[in-house]
């Protein structure tokens, strides 16, 4: 049965979609086609500036588009948030838009961080808002907790990360998609629904391997099929763009690692997840909470145990009781990861006591990782091994820098793990400090008062340390201390300002839980995995992995090359946007730029009624009118659906008229939309 | 949580008000920041601290970027909205949700709409505008900012739990005879009684309406009066119900005998004899003029205020309403008949003549301003204008007028000379840039001129209608009514709906130009209409509205007049006609099925059209 709807809601996935546009493929023009040619989006970190004579640049840390004249970037920069600063302390509570008389932000404000994305003022809020978040998390995904990133990397090379995430974001597809921040999907219209089932099952085959959590597969940028929940797939889907146009340029790099021909190549990167995503990778709908179990004798017996389970499918039970905690993300995951100190489970932090040395990181395991991630090489002389840029910027940019891929698993590790070390003596001596700190109250149960700011930076560790000592498991001792401290330090830390709760969990940096994004490309078609970190060292099942999906992708790839890609039929005489809120997809048959006036009109008018239903939960539908256009809203829970009857001669006086064609718009909608796949009865 | 301030360029707060949970706010933020045993600073110099980086980021953004900021909202909730107008920004803030957006623009433009009310062209110069709001004798401050604060939540009283002011229309009650009646005996008797005794000091009653609470009974003009817009009407019923408020159940009856006896009882004896019957009373009060010493000032206003100030109920208020050609002072009598019933009388001032002719020239001084700011010099500077010696001659007589009118000129003669050095002289620098100070200094004597020929303060307090005239307009409308009084007050209680989320959205949308809305929101059916008709009752055909950008004015009569607006609009197309803008809004319970829900909505809006027969303002 579970089975069964699973593989539906995969299929549903896949809507069809008017318009078509090729990838864009080298993302480094920053203009933003929708949002507005004068939209500015910067990162600014007010802690760089505190003294009178510290320069507003110097909090400067990214600002876009970056040819704008220093000293406007300066202004901008200083003036919003100075007076974000002001009004947050006045309301106690950060701001999250502000409105000028030509333009829009939206803004987060975390720590001493501060993000502004602007664009022009008839965007609805919720869309700009969606969109700033979008891009903060497709940040943290790639590169961790902000603050870090900044420590171990340059400015210039994250500036050029944001320029990708922000590019990945705004370009391409029609103003509605920037409206509805959805994702992008292959027209099905043309397509077979067997290759649309084919992909989901090809997902599904991945799956019995237990390292592999969900997947998606991607063609020419559009979603075929995913199993992720839409906030994922989106985060996913930057990094196969960015592959996808670097396919054909010189790999190697010793970009994370990219093995194979041009057209069938697989790589990997380390990606950093939200508890609560997580959760919905780990648990629900399908409970796997069984694998987990195994895993923690996996990473240590390896490959065979999980051959038990070679014809797993998704409707797989558990075989093995679950903890009832297991449906909290930060319980859910096996001993071996480390997570947030302040994670009320203690089980977890039995590790970080011995965890944090440098030389615990000599398994194979560790080593790999650190290989395969950017995120552990922490000097800039080894962040060659950056996560997939594949911008000729960075590229030039890293050329002359020295490059270590030729180095053995091995010894890499223990360079790199060294390197770490040496890179936050010299970044930054309060890292290390707080560091130590912590370990020494763990593990030598020093219940010295810590520093309230030690919680915080240890917190910012998080992904350092997340190299963790297998051995610990067990130490119920340790355990319950650990666990009482933690109560303590969280009651002593109640009121501080950092701990304050932000309802957005991609600025929570102190959560991000790191994984695998494994990828294998066949030419325009993309399978990607969000995989266990194990995985990348368990040369078994990258290979079963591998091999039971390169047959089916080849040929899934060689039907949708095939496939025509349909001439969009005649603009029928009405338009419409259907959008899943759900999927976070949606359907239209609004053509790309070349907008016609009732084009526009149905826009502006989807825009104000989105707007409206975003702040009323109660709206369920609205007709408005204008004397040129009448366009129908409506609205569930799990969609929304916008119609316009076109060239309806509209000639009335505006006083209510039973006989007025607008309002027959919901039984057109209706009947007309049916063959859309669109259900509004 | 609630704050609405205004404050200048140089960030000094002109005047603010806030609810108590706000002042809580505040206080508590500072009693964190302070040392201990450190004494608490002033409430206001709290305000204005905190808005302080807010008000100056503003002026920076206007300077540097040409934009400036509309609204901050923040994560749990609080909204905060700022307008500038001219020199003068306006911050409303809301943290307890009761409020939106809009609510809170409106507010501002209500505010801006109130103090145009009540120092008209004082508004447009920065600084006059500052030492009317913000005098520097705290008695005399604290008098005006209660004033203020008082009308503010007056109008937010009757936003919540008056229609009337939830659409800003001007409600009527309708009664077809009574009204009639009552409009023929305000013209017949009451206002040329009044306008041929000689005990009226020069005015001239031009409107006399009588009001039930917030509706409207009567109405009549006078031939030679001005229109009075409809968003001044609203205004002055706020007015009206700041110095009567309506007490929504109370027991009326007891007293209601008191205050109908009030006028004798509270009647304190003018200052200065009222019997000689003079335009200008000014000499002999106590001048209190706006360029005087502020030292000389404030003792005299501490002597002032050693005498408590009682209310003078036969005293008029000042108001400016709108004409042609500029904010015209008038005074206004509020004369109560009953508890919830007033008879209000809108005069014509002595001299008010002046105010048309200030502006004329405050107006072609502005112009020249804004053409030399744009870079044009000489003739071109003074395009669109009458030739400049003629316009030069007219304003040398007016100053020579006006200085014989025991009033201040020498600072605008000063400027006048300076003016005409730098314009006209060879050594000058004619007409360019380095024109631009002497003439804004001429823009800001001009208004000087103005308030003291109209400011209330400035006007002897002895210039008013006889009491005796009152109290006989009073007692003869009071026995015309006397007998109808209970029907009115019942009357004027029933159809008062309640107040609809409906009303601000609809208004959200025909801002962006949407004229037919209907929503299904919760168990409920919302529709909205707007449409045109010309007087015959004939449907016109709809146009398309234009939509306005979000920070203008919000959709509405009292703030910006939107409608009159609208019908200008409209009437371009039809221009041998008159043409009357309608609304309806309607709510129906969702069950009922659309086209039952439509019908209903046409048949209410055939019959809405006829009881609009009735005699017009």
């Amino acid at each position: 049965m579970e089975n069964t709807s699973v593989s539906v809601s995969s299929i549903l996935i896949v809507i069809l979609e008017g318009k078509r546009f090729g990838l864009t493929a080298n993302c480094t023009s920053y203009v933003f086609h929708h949002i507005s040619k004068s939209s500015f989006f910067f990162l600014y970190d007010s802690s760089k500036v505190q003294e009178e004579v510290d320069l507003t640049r110097d909090g400067i840390y990214y600002f876009s588009p970056e040819d704008t004249p220093i000293d406007q970037q300066e202004l901008l920069c200083g003036q919003l948030a100075g007076v974000c600063r002001c009004v947050s302390e006045l309301s106690s509570s950060p701001v999250r838009l502000l409105h000028l008389r030509k333009s829009k932000y939206a803004v987060r404000m975390k720590d001493k961080f501060l993000w502004a994305l602007s664009c022009v003022v008839d965007i609805p809020d919720v869309s700009v808002c969606d969109l700033l978040d979008q891009l903060i998390a497709l940040f943290c995904f790639y590169n961790g907790p902000v603050r870090q990133s900044y420590q171990l990397y340059s400015k210039q090379e994250l500036a050029l990360r944001w320029a990708r995430y922000l590019c990945h974001l705004q370009g391409g597809s029609t103003e509605l998609h920037h409206i509805f921040s959805c994702l992008r999907t292959i027209d099905s219209t043309h397509i077979d629904p067997l290759l649309l089932l084919k992909a989901a099952l090809i997902l599904q085959a991945c799956q019995r391997c237990p390292l592999v959590l969900a997947g998606c597969i991607l063609y020419r940028g559009r979603v075929v099929s995913t199993q992720m929940p839409p906030a994922l797939t989106v985060k996913v889907m930057v990094y196969e763009t960015q592959t996808y146009s670097q396919d054909f340029q010189v790999t190697a790099n010793g970009l994370s690692s990219l093995v194979g021909s041009p057209f069938s190549s697989t790589a990997t990167t380390q990606v950093f997840l939200m508890p609560t995503e997580l959760h919905m990778l780990r648990c629900p709908p399908v409970d796997r909470a069984c694998r987990y179990k195994s895993r923690s004798f996996l990473s240590k017996k390896s490959s065979f145990v999980r051959s038990r389970l070679l014809s797993r499918t998704l409707s797989d039970t558990p075989t093995t009781d679950t903890d009832s905690s297991s449906l909290d993300p930060t319980h859910c995951p096996p001993p071996s990861y480390k997570t947030v100190p302040s994670s009320p489970r203690s089980s977890l932090s039995d590790e970080l006591c011995f965890s944090p040395s440098p030389s615990r990181v000599n398994t194979p395991i560790h080593s790999n990782l650190m290989n395969q991630s950017e995120y552990f090489t922490p000097d800039s002389h080894v962040h060659s091994t950056s996560n997939g840029t594949n911008l000729c910027a960075v590229e030039e940019h890293l050329a002359g820098l020295n490059i270590k891929q030729d180095i053995d698993a091995n010894s890499g590790s223990e360079t790199k793990s060294n390197g770490l070390n040496s890179d936050q003596d010299i970044q930054s001596e309060e890292i290390k400090a707080p560091a130590n700190g912590y370990e020494q109250s763990n593990c030598l149960d020093n219940h010295s008062d810590l520093d309230s700011q030690i919680k915080s930076e240890e917190n910012k560790l998080d992904a350092n340390n997340h190299v963790t000592n297998k051995n610990g498991n067990g130490e119920t001792e340790e355990e319950a201390k650990t666990k009482s401290k933690q109560i303590n330090r969280k009651l002593k830390e109640k009121n501080e300002p950092t701990n304050t709760p932000s309802p957005h969990e991609t600025l929570e940096d102190t959560s991000l839980v790191p994984l695998v994004l494994y990828q294998h490309r066949v030419k325009g078609l993309v399978l990607a995995l969000l995989v266990e970190p194990e995985f990348i060292t368990d040369h078994s099942a990258r290979e079963e992995v591998h091999h039971s999906s390169l047959a089916s992708l080849n040929g899934l790839e060689a039907h949708l090359r095939n496939t025509s890609p349909g001439t969009p039929g005649p603009p029928g005489p009405y338009t419409f946007a259907h959008y899943d809120c759900i999927q976070n997809t949606l359907t239209t048959n609004v053509c790309g730029r070349s907008v016609g006036p009732q084009d526009q009109a149905f826009v502006k008018a989807t825009k104000l009624v989105h707007s409206h239903f975003s702040r009323l939960d109660t709206l369920q539908e609205a007709i408005v009118r204008n004397a040129s256009s009448a366009v129908y809203g409506t609205r569930t829970t799990a969609q929304e659906t916008y119609f316009l009857q076109q060239g309806t001669p509209v000639r009335n006086s505006g006083s209510p008229d039973p006989q007025d064609s607008a309002f027959s718009l919901p039984r057109k909608a209706r009947l007309r939309l049916l063959k859309h796949g669109v259900n509004l009865l | 949580m609630k704050c609405l301030l205004l404050a200048n360029e140089s960030a000094e707060v002109l005047f603010y008000w806030t609810d108590t949970e706000f002042e809580q706010r505040v206080q508590e933020q500072y009693g964190v920041s302070q040392e201990e045993g450190e004494r608490l600073p002033a409430f206001e110099d709290s305000i204005n601290t905190l808005f302080a980086p807010i008000i100056i980021s503003c002026s920076t953004m206007v300077d540097r970027l040409g934009d400036n900021y509309t609204s901050f909202s923040t994560e749990n909730n609080h909204i905060y909205v700022l307008h500038q107008f001219e020199e003068c920004l306006y911050i409303a803030v809301n943290g307890d949700g009761d409020e939106t957006e809009e609510d809170l623009k409106r507010k501002i433009f209500v505010m801006k709409k109130l103090t145009e009310i009540m120092f008209g062209m004082v508004t447009f110069s920065g600084a006059l505008l500052r030492k009317e709001l913000r005098p520097q004798d705290t008695e005399q401050r604290n008098r005006l900012w209660k004033k203020l604060r008082s009308l503010l939540e007056t109008y937010s009283r009757l936003r919540e739990n008056d229609q009337s002011f939830l659409v800003e229309a001007v409600e009527r009650l309708i009664h077809p005879t009574l009204c009639e009646q009552c409009i023929e005996f305000l013209e017949r008797r009451l206002v040329q009684q009044i306008n041929s005794n000689m005990d009226r000091m020069g005015e001239e009653v031009l409107h006399a309406f009588i009001l039930v609470h917030t509706k409207l009974l009567a109405f009549y003009s006078s031939r030679n009066a001005s229109n009075l817009y409809s968003s001044d009407l609203l205004a002055l019923i706020i007015l009206v119900q700041d110095l009567y408020p309506s007490k929504i159940n109370l027991d009326e009856t007891s007293e209601e005998l008191e205050s109908s006896s009030v006028p004798e009882v509270f009647y304190t004896p003018e200052p200065s004899p009222p019997e000689r019957e003079s335009v200008r009373q000014r000499g002999d009060s106590p001048p209190v003029f706006q360029f005087v010493d502020p030292d000389v000032q404030m003792a005299e206003d501490s002597l002032q205020t050693l005498e408590a100030p009682t209310p003078d109920p036969s005293a008029p208020s000042r108001v400016f309403l709108e004409s042609k050609e500029c904010p015209m002072p008038h005074s206004m009598y509020c004369l109560p008949l009953w508890p919830g019933i007033t008879l209000v009388l809108l005069t014509k001032i002595p001299n008010s003549h002046v105010a048309t002719s200030v502006c004329y020239f405050l107006e072609a001084f502005v112009k020249l301003e804004k053409r030399l700011c744009e870079g044009h010099e000489g003739a071109a500077a003074m395009r669109g204008q009458p030739s400049v010696q003629e316009q030069r001659s007219r304003l040398e007589k007016l100053i020579k007028t006006w200085a014989g009118m025991d009033i201040q000129t020498s600072q605008l003669q000063n400027a006048w000379t300076d003016f005409k050095n730098k314009a006209f002289s060879r050594s000058g620098s004619g007409f360019t840039r380095d024109l631009l100070p002497s003439c804004r200094n001429m823009k800001t004597q001009l208004c000087g001129v103005y308030r003291q020929f109209f400011a209330a303060e400035c006007m002897g307090s002895s210039q008013r209608l006889a009491p005796h005239l009152q109290e006989r307009a009073l007692s003869m409308v009071q026995e015309k009514l006397m007998d109808w009084k209970d029907f009115l007050l019942v009357k004027s209680k029933r159809n008062i709906t309640m107040v609809w989320s409906l009303v601000a959205t609809a208004q959200r949308y025909l801002q962006k130009g949407y004229a037919t809305v209907t929503l299904r929101d919760g168990d409920y059916f919302y529709c909205y209409f707007l449409w045109f008709e010309n007087e015959t009752g004939y449907k016109l055909e709809v146009i398309d509205i234009p939509s306005s950008p979000d920070d203008g004015a919000p959709v509405g009569m009292l703030t910006c007049d939107y409608y009159r607006k609208l019908l200008r609009y409209y009437s371009k197309k039809h221009q041998n006609e008159v043409v009357k803008c309608y609304e309806l809004f309607t709510v129906h319970l969702g069950v009922i099925p659309n086209e039952y829900i439509l019908q209903h909505c046409s048949q209410l809006a055939r019959k809405l059209w006829e009881p609009t027969r009735i005699p017009l303002l």
